[in-house]
């Protein structure tokens, strides 16, 4: 087969439909991630407007440009839209249109998951730009204290659409990030090792990670403060044994790990930039990636530095002082091992190098404002200031923003297979460095006199005046720049001249095929054998669109990939992936029907939406199921994998780990939660305990511990080739007998609306009882896969999978009822 | 703490503009690493930010309030958007707004709220501290001269927070004793 | 799975006895002052969990130097020695202040 007719076929099975329609049904990583991109900077256009007209305001003493009531509308969506809808979503993007590139396979490990978050992301946006168009825009700031975000303080809709559409968005920040991780460690080209991955690669890896554990507390805090403002659950209510500062602990334990979760992809876009731009390689690979995942951790033991002024005692505080002081040695270490990188090359002016000096110059300030703000007794004066502002953008703009304009330029030519023409980048990055720079200096000058950060206004005797014009001067020099940004890739993509394969000589496999991507990304998959394969074969493009890697040969309109062990990149087994479907977008319609009918109060909807969910869920699983035992898969080189259906770990199996990896840390943020109440909180003791019983106490943990024992003996019946389906359907009775404790436990909750104990026992029984009904679902499907004939000894991957969640829901569950339970005995 | 940071932010700068000279490529990646990563990543930044925590505790430790001071009492409670104040030495006194203190003694202001979270800030008297729903937080200040000094709320707290300013009145002894015999001067 | 995990204990055995020891801290202290010798029993009680942490840190990374325990030769043992480095420093480092401040002013 002649390379040309490799493509042809290759294109038939991997493109997406055609025109618009295309959008909807697409499962491709390539179409995907371009849409995440594309959206993430439509967002990042509402935001700069917001922010252009927040300096519009300060621009003069009172100023009459915008009531208080508008202003704060304006200042908490321009930070809510960065945050949440531009930030987050463009390293999704990114990572979502890289990785598999970069990783040398064919797309991601769950492709309708990453069609689903983008459309949850799309829609949960939307959501919140519409409120805002109708002036019902969420106004608390971006962090949403309660007590001013409780229903007391803001009655109106404004603070639903916030704690609503952001949990909406954040099931796509979670759903990318299990894709990411998985798709990293298991779908790779055969031969590369863990140390021959990207360094791009290893800052994805560890950016999941983080949000996998960095989110949730975030979604806990939010259901909670809906549940009080839409239910009267107090427990953010300090008289009704609540605690505003939970909030403040939740929102915080996401938030600082969330600055290191926009930094690090970031990193990571230098790293790989940085080295090409100086024709060397990176200086202490090792290093850097030590380096990343010590920031990872280091980053979730600083949130209580967003908490310096609460009262916290001093030495509470000093522990997260000498945290936060700590995190800038690791951070040191990447910033210097870049420096090395550069001193060891020879660095070239070009403009994607231009805004990585843009990041240093920046960074590099905010960094150090950053740690004076880690010392206590200045962060008290600093605290709530415009220094604090100042601070925030300048690590955000030159930790992120800048690296990702780089990151754009370097990959233009990859999107679009053309080469700059125009020389408006020059312009355009003098243009936004010198901008942001005269804005956010005197933004710091002018909160070490004394502005409070988010005033709508100030009198001229506050001396204030000068600074307040030249920052806004300022901020639209830097608008004008990023227009001009948007302008010269517009030309780009329109109208410069076909630029050759790999413009920039990378020695990374994104640059091994034509550009723009094919829809299959790669005709066949290469053998990897170092850290830089491009440098090692330059004509390795050639080799693999002959067809002379792995799985060069299309197949009966299949979508083949390959998966490897995670450390040693050794082939496993063989993936066939599902092509087109309307489903995700489907789904995630659904989803934000549920989520709309909250919002609005319609609850009666409420019921039939999850009931929608579902059924559309289980329709997603049935398409994975096989009648007949596949045979040893050929992938060329005279290599015979085994089908990811007849294996013990599949990749089902992998994304559920991730999955319970995020709700596992939901779990114990809601148990942090309780016993912060119970220690902490003023109000306590309750007025009413609850009242434990031992039957139900001993029914609920005797279904959980025999649930998982019985998936065990399915497996083991199922591989010895015995019927396994009384033992699942015993599994499904223990997690139901499981389920039905903990709706005991909820109806039985002691007043929930009138002390937090009883709210949160509430939450803690109706999390066993989703829990108990997602196991049992789930064991009855695979009940169902039994009788229909969609399992055999060797067809066993959706086993280990059920059992999985099984374990997970008996220990949780099992966690719940003793929670519960002994409260009420010890009362 | 500026100076610092600037002396910083300058040597980043020098060795980033160093990295664009004509040069051979020099040593060892080894080497490289040596000097790179283990000197300028790892160690610089540890001693500097060891002797910075060690600084900033130091002078926290100091600004923690000692026990067995006698301190004046006062109790400052914010609602939205006023401050009302209140004095131990004098239970019917309440101002709204103004708060009355001595110069030259430990004043020991117990912040609460009524309603969501404030801030009770006086830039030139101390740093910040919360006033948060169902807790009590005490800050200890000294005033060393007589004077008025200019507060404000610093947690933003809806739409009337950027007129929530408060002053603090500091009087000599004489000045002390009268406001609290309710004559002020 | 293994090679992933020795890198990870450390620095989450570092999160762990940091939170825990932050959170045993605000429970001592809304418990009451009182005083042990001379020694305010917040610190007596606070100072035993600190040495804990630090000796489980340095048993992980002897391990980590044991040739039974550790990860084949190259990056992947680089980077779990790292991981065991970072979990130390970290538990010295946020932790000394247990024994260097006024407990709970």
């Amino acid at each position: 087969m002649r390379a040309l007719e490799r493509h042809r076929k290759l294109s038939a099975i991997w493109a997406s439909e055609t025109g618009f329609r295309g959008w909807f049904s697409t499962v491709n990583h390539n179409d995907l991630g371009r849409m995440f991109l594309f959206t993430a900077f439509l967002f990042f256009i509402i935001g700069g407007l917001l922010a252009m007209l927040i300096r519009v305001q300060l621009a003069t003493p009172h100023s009459a440009f915008a009531g208080p009531e508008i202003y704060n509308q304006i200042f908490t969506m321009h930070g809510t839209v960065m945050m949440f809808l531009f930030a987050i979503p463009t390293f999704e993007g990114l990572a979502i249109y890289l990785l598999p590139k970069l990783l040398g396979t064919r797309d991601l490990a769950f492709p309708r998951l990453t069609a689903y978050g983008f459309w949850c992301y799309a829609f949960g946006g939307t959501m919140l730009i519409v409120a805002m168009v109708f002036g019902i825009a969420p106004d608390g700031g971006w962090f949403m204290y309660p007590p001013l975000s409780s229903a007391i303080h803001s009655p109106g809709i404004n603070a639903d659409f916030w704690l609503i559409g952001i949990t909406f968005v954040e099931i796509s920040a979670i759903a990318a990030a299990v894709e990411i991780t998985v798709s990293v460690l298991k779908y790779r080209a055969p031969g590369m090792s863990l140390e021959k991955m990207p360094i791009f690669a290893w800052y994805a890896l560890v950016t999941a990670l983080m949000i996998l554990t960095g989110f949730p507390p975030l979604i806990l805090g939010s259901v909670l403060l809906e549940l009080e403002r839409a239910f009267g659950l107090p427990f953010f209510q300090a008289d009704l044994g609540g605690d505003s500062l939970l909030w403040q602990h939740l929102f915080w334990l996401f938030g600082h790990p969330e600055v290191y979760i926009i930094f690090l992809p970031a990193a990571g876009v230098i790293s790989t930039v940085l080295p090409v731009m100086c024709r060397t390689t990176l200086l202490g690979y090792g290093w850097i990636v030590s380096a990343a995942l010590a920031l990872a951790f280091l980053s979730f033991g600083l949130w209580v530095h967003h908490m310096f002024t609460t009262g916290i005692p001093h030495l509470g505080l000093a522990f997260f002082s000498a945290a936060s002081t700590l995190v800038a040695v690791p951070t040191g270490v990447q910033i210097f091992a870049w420096i090395g990188t550069m001193w060891k090359g020879r660095p070239e002016l070009h403009l994607p190098m231009l805004h990585i000096l843009g990041f240093f110059v920046t960074f590099v300030i905010g960094g150090l404002t950053g740690v004076m703000v880690a010392v206590v007794p200045f962060d008290w004066q600093a605290h709530d200031t415009a220094f604090i502002t100042a601070h925030l953008h300048y690590v955000l703009f030159g930790g992120f923003v800048f690296p990702i304009f780089a990151g754009i330029y370097y990959w233009l030519p990859h999107f679009t297979g053309r080469r700059q023409f125009f020389r408006l980048g020059e312009l355009a990055f003098a243009l936004v460095f010198s901008g942001f720079h005269i804005t956010f200096l005197a933004m710091h000058w002018a909160g070490l006199l004394g502005q409070r950060r988010r005033i709508s206004a100030y009198a001229p005797e506050d001396g204030w005046t000068t600074i307040n014009l030249i920052s806004s001067v300022g901020s639209f020099i830097l608008a004008i720049g990023i227009a001009m940004i948007l302008i010269d890739v517009l030309l780009h993509v329109f109208t410069a001249r076909r630029s050759r394969r790999n413009p920039w000589n990378a020695s990374t496999l994104e640059w091994a095929m034509i550009t723009p991507a094919p829809a299959y990304t790669f005709a066949s998959l290469p053998q990897v054998s170092s850290r830089d394969p491009l440098a090692r074969e330059p004509e390795l493009a050639t080799t693999l669109a002959r067809g002379e890697g792995f799985l060069g040969t299309p197949r009966d309109g299949l979508r083949e990939t390959l998966a490897v062990d995670s450390a040693s990149g050794r082939p496993e087994m063989h993936v066939l992936y599902p092509a087109n479907t309307r489903l995700p977008i489907i789904m995630s319609a659904v989803t934000g029907l549920f989520f709309l009918s909250l919002l609005l109060k319609f609850y009666w909807i409420v019921p039939l939406a999850l009931a929608g969910v579902i059924v559309l869920a289980w329709k997603w699983v049935r398409s994975l199921g096989l009648r007949d035992d596949p045979a040893m898969q050929p992938v060329g080189h005279d290599l015979n994998l085994p089908s990811s259906a007849t294996v013990e770990r599949a990749p089902g199996w992998w994304g559920s780990v991730f999955l319970l990896t995020a709700n596992g840390t939901f779990f114990a943020a809601l148990l942090f939660g309780f016993a912060f109440l119970w220690t902490v909180a003023p109000g306590w003791p309750p007025p009413v305990w609850f009242t434990p019983s031992v039957a139900e106490l001993a029914l609920g943990v005797a279904g959980a511990v025999i649930a998982p024992l019985a998936m065990r003996r399915a497996i083991r019946r199922n591989r010895a080739g015995d019927a396994p389906l009384f033992s699942v359907l015993i599994a499904l009775s223990g997690s139901a007998v499981l389920g039905i404790a903990c709706a005991a436990l909820m109806l039985r909750a002691p007043a929930p609306t009138e002390h937090a104990y009883g709210s949160t026992l509430l939450v803690l029984g109706g999390y066993g009882l989703f829990h108990a009904i997602i196991a049992a679902l789930m064991g009855g499907f695979l009940a169902r896969q039994i009788r229909c004939g969609y399992t055999s000894a060797k067809r066993r991957a959706a086993f280990p999978i059920v059992a999985l969640w099984v374990k997970y829901t008996s220990i949780t569950g099992a966690i719940i009822l003793l929670a519960a339970h002994l409260s009420g005995m010890l009362s | 703490m500026l100076a610092g940071a600037a002396a910083i932010f300058g040597l980043v700068m020098i060795l980033l503009g160093l990295s664009f000279r004509n040069r051979r490529s020099s040593g060892e990646e080894a080497g490289q690493i040596r000097v790179w990563i283990l000197g300028l990543g790892l160690g610089f930044p540890a001693l500097v930010l060891g002797a910075l925590l060690a600084y900033g505790l130091v002078i926290g430790e100091r600004l923690v309030p000692r026990q067995g001071v006698e301190a004046v009492q006062v109790s400052a409670q914010a609602r939205r958007w006023e401050w009302r104040f209140t004095y131990a030495d004098a239970p019917a006194l309440e101002t709204t707004g103004v708060l009355h203190i001595p110069a030259g003694r430990p004043v020991d202001i117990a912040i609460t709220t009524a309603d969501v979270i404030h801030s009770f800030w006086v830039p030139r008297l101390a740093g910040k501290l919360d006033a948060i729903p169902g807790h009590t937080n005490t800050l200890r200040l000294e005033a060393d001269a007589p004077g008025t000094y200019q507060g404000v709320s610093a947690e933003f707290s809806g739409a009337g927070y950027d007129g929530f300013a408060f002053e603090v009145v500091v009087h000599d002894n004489s000045g002390w004793a009268a406001f609290l015999r309710g004559q002020p001067e | 799975m293994t090679e992933i995990f020795r890198i990870l204990i450390a620095p989450l055995v570092w999160f762990v006895s940091f939170s825990a020891i932050y959170g045993l801290h605000g429970v001592l202290c809304e418990t009451g002052p009182g005083a042990f010798e001379g020694w305010p029993v917040q610190r007596v009680v606070l100072i035993s969990p600190v040495l804990l942490a630090i000796a489980l840190q340095v048993v992980n990374l002897w391990m980590l130097y044991q040739p039974r325990f550790t990860a084949p030769a190259g990056l992947l043992r680089f980077v779990s020695r790292a991981g065991g480095w970072t979990g130390l420093v970290a538990t010295v480092w946020t932790l000394f202040p247990v024994v260097a401040l006024s407990a709970c002013t």
